[in-house]
């Protein structure tokens, strides 16, 4: 595959606070690549070093073997779909679309042509004289992203376009953005802070926090296989306990020794245990490998969720089973529910369910749309 | 490659410097310098010699006074004269503010339309020239004018207003109310009808939604509104002078007459302490305001 | 609305508009009064059209007003745009400091302090004139400037920030990415802050006041100076115009926004769907540019061509100026002037209010004049200053219609300087309803208890100290100062007496019956008769001693053209301007060519003859005695500073 993008060894500061770190990334032709991360994160920086609104401290922004760091954004063939759009209020929704045509002076028939299609590539057709001021969210996206399509540019910058929709839009739009990029054939480079959105969507997945790369990879390695345990808790539900690599396929974490499927740890190596809530089964009272107490039990449609208390450690499981409160069950684990990393400096920061509450989460998650 | 680059990067700052480039300078030159030049005539004497006559006459001049009593007492002139602009100046502000509040609320709150039509009618009397204005408010105000004709009509007794303080101080709200008046409404017009609901429910009567919530949020307009009153106001020439028959001396006329009268230096000293009491007063009320008001107009 | 915001809102605007209803009601007064309505008539308005110089201050009004408008929009939105993107916060804060000292500090010091800038500029550069369309232009933008930034700047903040960079990113340069985009998002700030920058300018005097010079008259500037004689209803009829001039452009306005409105709704309804807004104030805004640009090119096309200028130099209504069938003195002479010696001039003429007023501008340097008319004490000063070129008489051969009494007085003994263009005598005038025949005849008058609140003083010093020391038969241009004190004493004493220190304003005050005496130069005592008010009946006499005064035509050492000065001076001294600009002034005339013209004493009739040339024996003697001389600057510090103490009490 053809490389399109290299970020070189970036780093960029504003007022003297670092927000991006030794940053290197490729990004290939025809490629979904999703920058994900929390608010913050140096993600939306990172976007516009590509776009060309900044230019880095250190290191080289290459388009096609070029640099480009200096070159102005109006110069690179390179589009955003902006947060919040950035349609033009005083166009209407055909002369947004033409703008980028009409800088280039594409011909008067041509602009009309090109429009047309990427206004039906869209579902927008027949609102071409609409004020864009009158669109809802959804539409205003799609005019975002037509525009940015229609000059047909290399790359595709998109900076958490899907932010302000609602959830079942957001879906849609999820799956039309994908569509949109196989037709086109277009590198489209994602920024989120939605892990689901990012696993959904991406063919790569760039999991970021503090101005620094976590781990590159396919949504499924990203999932499956976490570096740390900032990850392995950033992506999806993760319950994370101290434990020793005993050695090869044997780790004790609970007091209790397991079978996994991870080896070249070395002997008696103290590690991060990752166990996704989906991956462990509730079994009797004395088949269980471990023990403990439920504490709290929520019912989410397909399943409950359900926080266990074993040995002072708050377990989050998801079952289709139901137990009551202050029942005493069991705990099993297959080798392959358990996920072995090696400690960083993430580790115990995450990964324990003891103040676990969905509201807070959800809270928190409002205050980082807004934050950006 | 590597100068196309800077030339682009150039032209971006260049845009920005472009764009503040000939403002700074212009302001430099026309605004700051000047005021040096202020400085500069005031502790100067005709020959340009530094001297600190000019400002020492403004604190030590004394004129007699007579009093009701058939006495005289010896006061200091310009500060009796300052005194007596800030009063009238104060004096005209409360009432401002007082009249245009309600109105600014009133507009603030009507039809768009309706608003839009308000602003106009508010700001028509500003295209006509003040002098004019004030001059046809000499045939309304004098004893056998419009206002004291309607009185006798309603078998009232006449009052007599033009030559009296009232005089200058109807003439300076009439003046400059639209001053007040415009920040007001533009800081109300963009308050939150949902606030204000907000407040009712949590238990404020009419009146404690307007102490409470309107006029803290509104504080920046009140504060742009009495600046842009309380300044002309205390420096006004014209309106004292004919409003007030010539009979009250307000700063703004001492300025105008000692330039009249070829006077520059003590002109010059009279504006510069004027500026620098303004300037405190400013700052003073902006930092009780505990609101920093960045253009509120 | 509820009722009582309704009652409210209309008690408040009666309040706005009660004196737009006066003036709009005064100019249809047939009288010349501005508080006695004589009848129904468009005179004033005819006269309007008629009036070459007011609708040249007009004129220039409008062109500084649309031009400060222009500028200062450009340059205010630039800035704005500039501030918007400073990241330095501590340079923020200094760029709006700086912003806002202009609305901190009162018009009268940014006025003097741009006028001390640009007359100390002028010196340090050698120029003849420091003050001119420049100055006044620069210092309109500069107050201008603030009021558009602080409307832009907000609309730039409320502007979503990437949408420069969206255009950017689509392929605008900076400068497309401002044009396109960022500017029509702000453009209703801009547009209000150039109308408010129009609004400002139009409306201001004190600053005009000290910046504006050489022949550039602006209208506030004018109807102040129109202080010594009196502001007719004439100005009230321009007034009227302007206001119906903008009623209707802000009904068109108004309409157009409405078609906005509809449009938006019918969008709403998806059925017509161009926004006609958009067009609307883009239209509007070219055509004020348009205009703007159109204005200042026939300005500066007026200016250039091979015409000689001509700077005049007069007391506001002081020359006949084509009102009422008259002669318009300006048109004449360079009608005959061109027609005399085949070369266009064009006569700049500018007013003032005082004589103090004049030696202020004069002196600074910053204005140049051809032809001054100043009066008698003043013309002594300056000449002692080197103010003043002596004449060349050979150029004035109408110099010989000037009588002898008037040749040789004390301001000019040799007759170098001046020729005499009007005299006069200062007379007291009462109402005879109100005042009690016994009590007139002297200074006495201005003092009696019995019409307290009904006596008017000068609201000049010199004047005013003039009315006390001529009672207490004291020599007005004494250097003792005891007897100046004396005077201010006797004026202290006549304070509760006083209705108002006032100059025009006595025209007003005496036509009504508002108030019964006031000393005022005695031409002026039959303007006032004709608007008198039915109740009223004004007398006039001469109170002796009293003050005699000449004003006179001078040539200034800053004149550029001396021969076409002198030129200009013998024109007004023959025979039809000369009768003209007596008939207007209503002053007496030492013109032989005047006084002894049979029409022109029909027309002034036998009353206003005798009260204007009265009989006083030998004039040079008395004149010489009575007038007011030059004050040292000591004497005139003293006069101020006793005036203001007089004032303050």
């Amino acid at each position: 595959m053809k490389k399109i993008i290299e970020l070189k060894n970036i780093t960029k500061a504003f007022d003297g606070e670092p927000v991006l770190q030794g940053i290197n990334l490729d990004i290939y032709d025809n490629e979904f690549i999703t920058l994900l991360g929390p608010s913050g994160c140096g993600k939306t920086t990172l976007l516009r070093l590509i776009g060309g609104f900044e230019t880095p401290d250190e290191g080289d922004v290459v388009f096609l073997g070029q640099r480009i760091n200096d070159v102005p954004p109006y110069k690179r063939n390179v589009n955003t779909v902006f947060q919040k759009y950035a349609l033009f209020p005083h166009l209407n929704v055909f002369e947004n679309v033409a703008f980028p045509l009409r800088e280039k002076k594409v011909p008067k028939e041509e602009i009309e042509a090109k429009v047309t299609e990427m206004l039906s590539l869209v579902a927008l057709k027949g609102f071409e004289h609409r004020s864009v001021t009158r669109l809802s969210g959804g539409q205003q996206q799609r005019v975002a992203i037509a525009r940015a399509l229609v000059a047909h540019p290399q790359v595709l910058l998109l900076d958490e376009p899907l932010g302000a929709l609602d959830l079942k839009l957001r879906k849609d739009m999820q799956v039309e953005l994908k569509k949109i990029q196989k037709q086109t054939g277009i590198t489209f480079v994602f920024v989120t802070h939605d892990q689901e959105e990012a696993l959904s969507m991406s063919d790569t997945v760039v999991v970021m926090s503090e101005g620094k790369i976590h781990q590159i990879g396919t949504p499924i390695d990203i999932y499956n296989e976490p570096q740390n345990a900032f990850v392995a808790d950033f992506i999806g539900e993760s319950n994370i306990l101290d434990g020793i690599m005993l050695e090869d396929y044997k780790v004790s974490f609970s007091g209790q020794t397991f079978q996994c499927l991870d080896k070249d740890f070395g002997k008696n190596v103290p590690v991060d245990v990752v166990v996704r809530p989906e991956d462990v089964d509730i079994v009797p009272l004395e088949r269980g490998q471990l023990t403990g107490v439920v504490t709290s039990v929520t019912f989410m449609g397909v399943h409950y969720e359900i926080i266990v208390d074993v040995g002072g450690f708050k377990w989050m499981i998801q079952t289709t089973d139901f137990v009551d409160v202050d029942e005493h069950i069991g705990i099993e684990l297959e080798p392959d529910a358990i996920h072995i990393m090696k400690k960083s400096e993430y580790s115990d920061l995450y990964g324990d369910y003891s103040s676990f509450s969905n509201e807070l989460d959800e809270l928190s998650e409002v205050s980082e749309e807004e934050d950006e | 490659m590597r100068e196309h680059i800077t030339r682009d990067q150039r032209r971006i700052l260049r845009a920005d410097h472009l764009a503040l480039g000939p403002y700074t300078l212009w302001a430099a030159l026309f605004i700051l310098v000047p005021l040096v030049f202020v400085a500069y005539y005031a502790f100067t004497d005709v020959n340009f010699q530094f001297t600190l006559e000019n400002v020492q006459r403004f604190f030590t001049a004394t004129s007699s006074i007579l009093q009701d009593d058939g006495t005289s007492v010896e006061a200091r002139t310009y500060l009796l004269i300052f005194w007596r602009s800030l009063k009238l100046a104060v004096i005209s502000t409360v009432i401002c503010l007082a009249l245009a509040y309600p109105l600014a609320y009133i507009m603030a709150r009507a039809e768009p339309k309706v608003q839009k039509t308000f602003m106009t009618i508010v700001m028509i009397p500003m295209w006509m020239n003040f002098l004019i204005r004030t001059y046809a408010w000499m045939t309304i105000l004098q004893d056998t004018g419009i206002f004291n004709n309607f009185l006798s009509l309603l078998h009232l007794p006449g009052v007599h207003i033009i030559g009296t303080e009232a005089a200058v101080v109807i003439g300076m709200v009439y003046d400059y109310i639209p001053y007040m008046i415009l920040p007001l409404y533009s800081i109300m017009a963009k308050m939150d009808v949902k606030l204000l609901e907000a407040a009712r429910d949590l238990g404020c009567n009419g009146l404690g939604v307007l102490r409470r919530v309107v006029w803290p949020l509104s504080l920046p307009g009140v504060i742009s509104g009495i600046t842009m009153v309380l300044i002309p106001s205390v420096s006004t020439f014209y309106i004292s002078q004919k409003l007030g028959d010539g009979k009250i001396m307000l700063i703004g006329d001492v300025i105008e007459g000692q330039y009249v009268a070829n006077n520059l230096h003590f002109a010059a000293a009279i504006a510069f302490i004027l500026m620098i009491l303004l300037l405190v007063c400013m700052a003073l009320m902006r930092k009780l305001a505990g609101r920093r008001v960045e253009g509120g107009l | 609305m509820k009722p009582i915001a309704k009652v409210y809102t209309a008690i408040l605007f009666l309040f706005l508009f009660a004196p737009i209803a006066i003036l709009l009601v005064f100019s249809f007064n047939s009288g010349n009064s501005l508080s006695v309505l004589s009848g129904f008539s468009l005179y004033w308005y005819k006269e309007l059209f008629h009036d070459a110089n007011t609708l040249g201050a007009l004129r220039n009004t409008l062109v500084l007003a649309l031009c400060a408008a222009v500028i200062s929009t450009v340059m205010g939105t630039a800035a704005a745009v500039g501030i918007n993107k400073l990241r330095s916060r501590s340079m923020r804060a200094a760029m709006n400091t700086v912003t806002n000292l202009p609305m901190m500090n009162p018009e009268i010091i940014t006025g003097i302090s741009l006028m001390l800038m640009f007359v100390f500029a002028g010196r340090l550069m050698g120029l003849a004139t420091s003050l001119n369309f420049g100055t006044i232009l620069i210092a309109h933008v500069t107050f201008c400037l603030p009021y558009v930034i602080l409307q832009v700047l907000p609309k730039l903040r409320q502007m979503d920030k990437a949408l420069p960079e969206a255009a950017m990113d689509l392929g605008c340069t900076p400068m497309g990415a401002f044009l396109k985009v960022e500017l029509p998002e702000i453009l209703p700030g801009v547009l209000t802050g150039m109308i408010m920058a129009f609004t400002l300018s139009l409306d201001d005097f004190v600053i005009s006041y000290f910046t504006s010079g050489n022949g550039f008259e602006t209208l506030p500037i004018r109807i102040y100076n129109m202080t010594k004689k009196t502001v007719t209803p004439k100005m009230y009829a321009l007034a009227t115009i302007i206001f119906f001039v903008i009623l209707a452009l802000l009904l068109v306005t108004n309409l157009m926004d409405d078609d906005a409105v509809r449009e938006r709704k019918a969008q709403r309804r998806g059925k017509k769907e161009h926004t006609l807004s958009d067009r609307g104030k883009k239209t509007l805004a070219g055509s004020v540019m348009g205009v703007a640009a159109a204005l200042i090119i026939v300005v500066s096309v007026a200016g250039g061509g091979n015409t000689l200028e001509l700077n005049v130099y007069n007391w506001g209504e002081y020359i006949s100026d084509g009102s009422d069938g008259s002669l318009d003195t300006i048109k004449d002479f360079e009608a005959w002037y061109e027609e005399t010696y085949g070369q266009k001039v064009k006569v700049n003429y500018s007013t003032f209010a005082s004589n103090e007023d004049m030696y202020a501008k004069l002196k600074s340097g910053a204005v140049s004049y051809d032809v001054i008319i100043p009066s008698d004490y003043m013309i002594a000063r300056l000449a002692a200053e080197d103010m003043l070129v002596p004449l060349n008489f050979d150029n004035i051969p109408n110099y010989q219609y000037i009588e002898p009494q008037f040749r040789g007085l004390y301001y000019d003994p040799d007759d170098r300087y001046s020729v005499p263009y009007t005299y006069g005598v200062v007379g007291i005038i009462y109402d005879a309803n109100q005042v009690d025949q016994a009590d007139t005849g002297d200074w006495d008058l201005m003092w009696n208890p019995k019409y307290a609140g009904k006596i008017l003083q000068f609201n000049n010093s010199r004047d005013a100290f003039g009315t006390a020391m001529y009672s207490l038969d004291l020599d007005v241009n004494t250097t003792d100062k005891a007897q100046w004190d004396r005077a201010l004493q006797t004026l202290l004493d006549q304070r509760p007496l006083v209705k108002g220190y006032v100059m025009d304003e006595i025209f007003n005050a005496l036509e009504s019956g508002e108030a019964a005496i006031g000393a005022y130069y005695a031409g002026d005592y039959f303007t006032m008769v004709d608007a008198q008010a039915d109740n009223v009946d004004l007398q006039f006499y001469y109170p002796d001693p009293t003050n005699y005064f000449i004003d006179a035509m001078c040539i200034p050492s800053c004149c550029a053209n001396q021969d076409l000065a002198e030129i200009f001076i013998n024109y007004m001294l023959s025979e039809e301007p000369a009768i003209a600009n007596a008939e207007y002034i209503y002053y007496a005339c030492p013109n032989s060519l005047v006084y002894q013209n049979e029409t022109y004493q029909e027309d002034m009739g036998e009353e206003a003859m005798e009260i204007l040339y009265p009989d006083t024996g030998d004039f040079a003697e008395k004149y010489n005695k009575l007038a007011y001389r030059n004050l040292s600057d000591e004497m005139l510090g003293y006069m101020n500073t006793l005036w203001e103490n007089l004032k303050i009490n």
